[in-house]
């Protein structure tokens, strides 16, 4: 996409305003996003994003801009700009590119670039659709969106590295509302992946429609929530927002390095209840959050961060690796060339245990059942955290009694995952976009359900 | 070639397919400063440019950005979104406004001049990081910066419309995160102003680092219900997560369960809440929508009964009523609608009465985004604050959560303050709201 000439011109410049590191990250991406209002096409939209990341390292200090022109004069005007402050002799001397094309992990066919499959995840979304407002009259309406993403990215650096990348994504989503003319609930369900159209063989609209209206259903029923402090068991698949919110953003060395985690001293230390082993892996097959190489050119990996209980890893960027000493894990990640690359979560997930949901459920006189989570958010510095469930259940006696509402779990990470005392077999992964430092990046979270044996609850009962 | 020139180009290409459209153009310089342990942490230069082109043919409506100039992805760009027309439900409500207005913000006034240099701007970020870094108990300052950005937006369409509009924008922001033994704690705020001048740094920091102290032996308190007052920043983010309650699409397409409660008592009486586009002290100020339909005043709710909701072109055809002016498109979006600048009118209760008895402060929300249904108007909400009476706090609190339904609050107003406060944004103007009997769990 950048002529590998020019490419070596502007580096060259960077190095000698005395820059230590200079990065430049191309992308060009296409995008379509499909939307439906029950049986109809509500838009079609379509994208072209361009630009150039311009990255300078001199020392701690990372300076970056970005430009959507490619001419060398505006990336060496960029490059000025941001070294204004800086300028010295030259340190070091650009290294011959080595171009590396990265192993393609993942496959992608119907790509977006080829054909933006218009008619056929129309066709996906009026199915589920149908299949959601025949499950019950009290569906008043369905909202579907399809949306792909093509994403070709270049990066060069006075290192020598050289490298290209495809990300094909995918995403296919449908939430039902239920009315009964009183209220109004809502319910989600949601697919996707790295990977083409292709995916529409993998993922059947009936399920989507029916789980969509399921819990809209089931969440127009509910009563109010208890509140307080109680056991809770959270169910698998997105619960895993939990692990991700609670603990995954304290791991990332954008805030170990600031000592605003936590966790930054805790390194070989048991931080969880020792039935807790996690892992982040950006290496798992046509995964959502999964990469070839990380937004700096590194290969992806599958990092260990808890096994029973104890720390064993961070996760790792080029600037976090310089900044606490640990190892590279090619967890550098950003949403466009409009962010500097930052450590992130790929797939996150608690992995999967022995123990079995009635045994959880019988274990717990009263508290709450959260079967399916919504999003949240964490605060670095202080571990503390909230997630909203968007299906739960009031537990009494050692039984699931009815359908809650508008609950929120409130704990810190270090608290919540010494309360995990559960971990089941049930293990799956979700699809999320987890926003952050460097924008929002596609992630997946998952687990088994599990038991944590105390956290607040807000309710309103 | 011009930007006016360019959007000449891509319009005939439309006018040439049959269609008619309209053309968004923003463009942007903006500069980024972060500081950490007395450095420069992060010094971002950018400059952006996006062409994003609506059409509609035979009453359909396609839409297609990009970020490319170059001739090849502009000529792309209308084929794109006459592709995309071709593809959508007939939409006999969204037209491309008759409007050969030219409309212009003045730049005096919006984005003045500023000669302050770079190395003055890092100055200021080094020293917000630096004297909050040296007050007591401070363990680092993790979320800070100075941030100076001129936007500029055109929109053209089919029919001579031509306008434009830019504003400047510089802030100043910083997060203290205090320990003491076993107790930490992380609070912050911002600042906006139009000239750098107009930053005041040493109150940034005295107010950050005093309410991060005071917060930090916080605790929860026993659930039950509180008469709650949000503060200047918490109420606005409050409403903005419920603002669908006045959209005019979400009326439209069936979700906004306010849709047929025009001229109905919603709230308590002594409520009136309006939208102020034309409020030059705010940064909301709007002098055109995203269709190019002027901003005007409006009134949402008037003495507790709603009177308006936010009309586009497309909303208020399919109402039969005029469009408010609230028309939202950016190059990247579809038409839709939303506020500007949303303004409460002061009540008549003055501080001892607002703050008699026991009563929870609350300066802080968290799962805005995740713990609200804006359908239903439910929500439970991570909170900290103050518990107070008569006007003095009795304790800190944290680790709680406010939970209830935005709806039935509106009806729980016990009181209204008579001063009006901005957020640190100066996006949203309101006074203080004692809201009676909401549910906390501690």
């Amino acid at each position: 996409m950048l002529q590998v000439t020019k490419a070596e011109d502007v580096i060259d410049h960077g190095l000698s305003l005395g820059a230590d590191f200079a990065e430049l990250f191309v992308e060009r991406s296409l995008t379509n996003a499909i939307s439906t209002l029950s049986n109809q096409v509500q838009s079609v939209e379509s994208g072209i994003d361009f630009g150039i990341g311009v990255r300078l390292v001199f020392g701690s200090k990372v300076l970056y801009g970005y430009t959507n022109k490619t001419e060398a004069d505006e990336l060496k005007r960029i490059m000025g700009e941001l070294a204004a402050m800086d300028l010295r002799d030259p340190r070091i001397v650009i290294q011959a590119f080595d171009y590396s094309a990265p192993i393609e992990h993942h496959p992608a066919h119907r790509i977006l670039s080829a054909d933006a499959d218009v008619d056929s995840k129309v066709a996906y979304l009026m199915a589920a659709d149908a299949a959601a407002r025949a499950s019950s009259n009290l569906i008043s309406q369905t909202r579907g969106a399809c949306r792909q993403k093509e994403q070709r990215i270049e990066i060069f650096n006075s290192e020598g590295l050289h490298t290209t990348d495809a990300r094909n994504y995918v995403r296919a989503t449908l939430t039902a509302i239920a009315s009964d003319g009183q209220e109004q609930a809502t319910g989600m369900w949601s697919d996707g992946g790295l990977l083409g159209w292709e995916i529409k063989e993998q993922v059947d609209p009936k399920k989507t429609g029916d789980e969509a209206a399921r819990q809209a259903l089931v969440n127009l029923s509910a009563k109010a929530c208890p509140s307080g402090r109680m056991p809770v068991v959270i169910g698998n698949g997105f619960g895993g927002v939990i692990f991700h919110e609670a603990c995954g953003h304290l791991l990332e060395t954008t805030s170990v390095a600031k000592k605003a985690s936590v966790f930054h001293d805790k390194m070989g230390e048991m931080i969880a209840n020792e039935a807790v082993s996690a892992v982040d892996d950006g290496t798992m097959v046509n995964e959502w959050g999964s990469i070839n190489i990380d937004d700096e050119g590194m290969q992806t990996q599958n990092t260990q961060l808890i096994k029973d209980g104890r720390l064993t890893s961070f996760l790792v960027d080029r600037l976090g690796a310089e900044q606490t000493g640990f190892e590279r894990t090619g967890s550098g990640r950003r949403e466009s060339y409009k962010y500097a690359p930052a450590s992130r979560m790929r797939n996150t997930f608690i992995e999967a245990g022995n123990a079995e949901f009635d045994d959880m459920i019988s274990s717990i006189d009263r508290g709450i059942y959260a079967a399916q989570m919504g999003g949240g958010s964490v605060q670095p510095g202080t571990g503390e955290f909230n997630f909203a469930v968007t299906e739960g259940y009031y537990i009494e006696n050692g039984k699931i009694q009815y359908p809650v509402k508008a609950a929120t779990l409130i704990s810190t990470g270090p608290a919540v995952l010494k309360e995990i005392s559960m971990v089941g077999k049930d293990f799956s992964l979700a699809c999320g976009m987890c926003g952050s430092v460097s924008g929002a990046v596609p992630t997946s979270v998952g687990q088994a359900t599990l038991k944590v044996d105390d956290i607040l609850v807000g309710g309103q009962a | 070639m011009s930007i006016a020139s360019q959007a000449e180009q891509i319009l005939d290409r439309v006018r040439a397919a049959g269609a008619e459209g309209d053309l968004i153009i923003d463009q942007g310089e903006a500069l980024s400063l972060k500081a950490k342990d007395g450095a420069l942490e992060e010094h971002k230069v950018t400059s952006s440019q996006v062409f994003g082109l609506r059409v509609i043919k035979d009453s359909r409506v396609g839409t297609a950005y990009s970020e490319a100039a170059d001739g090849e992805s502009l000529t792309a760009l209308v084929d794109q979104a006459l592709l995309n027309a071709s593809y959508a439900a007939v939409e006999a409500h969204e037209k491309i406004l008759v409007n050969a207005l030219k409309l212009e913000t003045q730049d005096a006034q919006l984005s003045p001049s500023d000669h302050t240099t770079v190395a003055e701007k890092i100055a200021l970020a080094l020293a917000i990081e630096a004297k909050l870094a040296a007050k007591p108990m401070v363990k680092n300052v993790p979320y800070n910066g100075v941030q100076d950005s001129v936007g500029e937006r055109r929109v053209y369409s089919t029919t001579g419309l031509e306008a434009r509009s830019k504003a400047r924008m510089m802030q100043c922001y910083a997060y203290a995160l205090i320990e003491s033994g076993d107790k930490n704690a992380m609070e912050g705020l911002g600042q906006a102003a139009r000239r750098f001048v107009e930053l005041d740094p040493d109150r940034l920091v005295d107010q950050a680092y005093q309410n991060t102290l005071d917060i930090l032996q916080g605790a929860a308190i026993p659930s039950g219900k509180y008469d709650v007052i949000f503060d200047e920043e918490v109420l606005p983010s409050l409403f903005q997560v419920f603002s669908m309650m006045f959209s005019g699409k979400s009326a439209k397409d069936g979700v906004n369960p306010m849709r047929d409660k025009l001229g109905e008592e919603i709230a308590d009486s002594k409520l009136t809440v309006r939208d102020l586009p034309l409020d030059t002290d705010g940064f909301g100020y709007t002098l055109f929508d995203g269709e190019g339909t002027p901003a005007q005043a409006l009134c949402l709710i008037k003495e507790g009964a709603l009177s308006s909701l936010i009309h586009n072109s497309m909303t208020g055809s399919y109402f039969k009523v005029a469009s408010t002016g609230h028309g939202t498109r950016g190059p990247r979006s579809t038409l839709g609608v939303g506020l500007h600048q949303l303004e409460i009118d002061a009540g008549t209760a003055d501080d001892t009465a607002l703050q008699a008895g026991e009563y929870l402060v609350v300066t802080d929300l968290t799962g805005l985004h995740s713990g609200a249904n804006p359908i239903s108007g439910e929500f439970s909400f991570g909170a900290s604050g103050y518990l107070c009476r008569d006007g003095a706090r009795v304790q800190p609190v944290r680790g709680i959560t406010v939970a209830g339904n935005f709806y039935e609050l509106l009806k729980r107003i016990a009181l209204i303050g008579s001063v009006q406060h901005w957020n640190w944004a100066r996006s949203a103007k309101m006074p203080s709201i004692r809201f009676a009997d909401l549910s906390v769990s501690g």
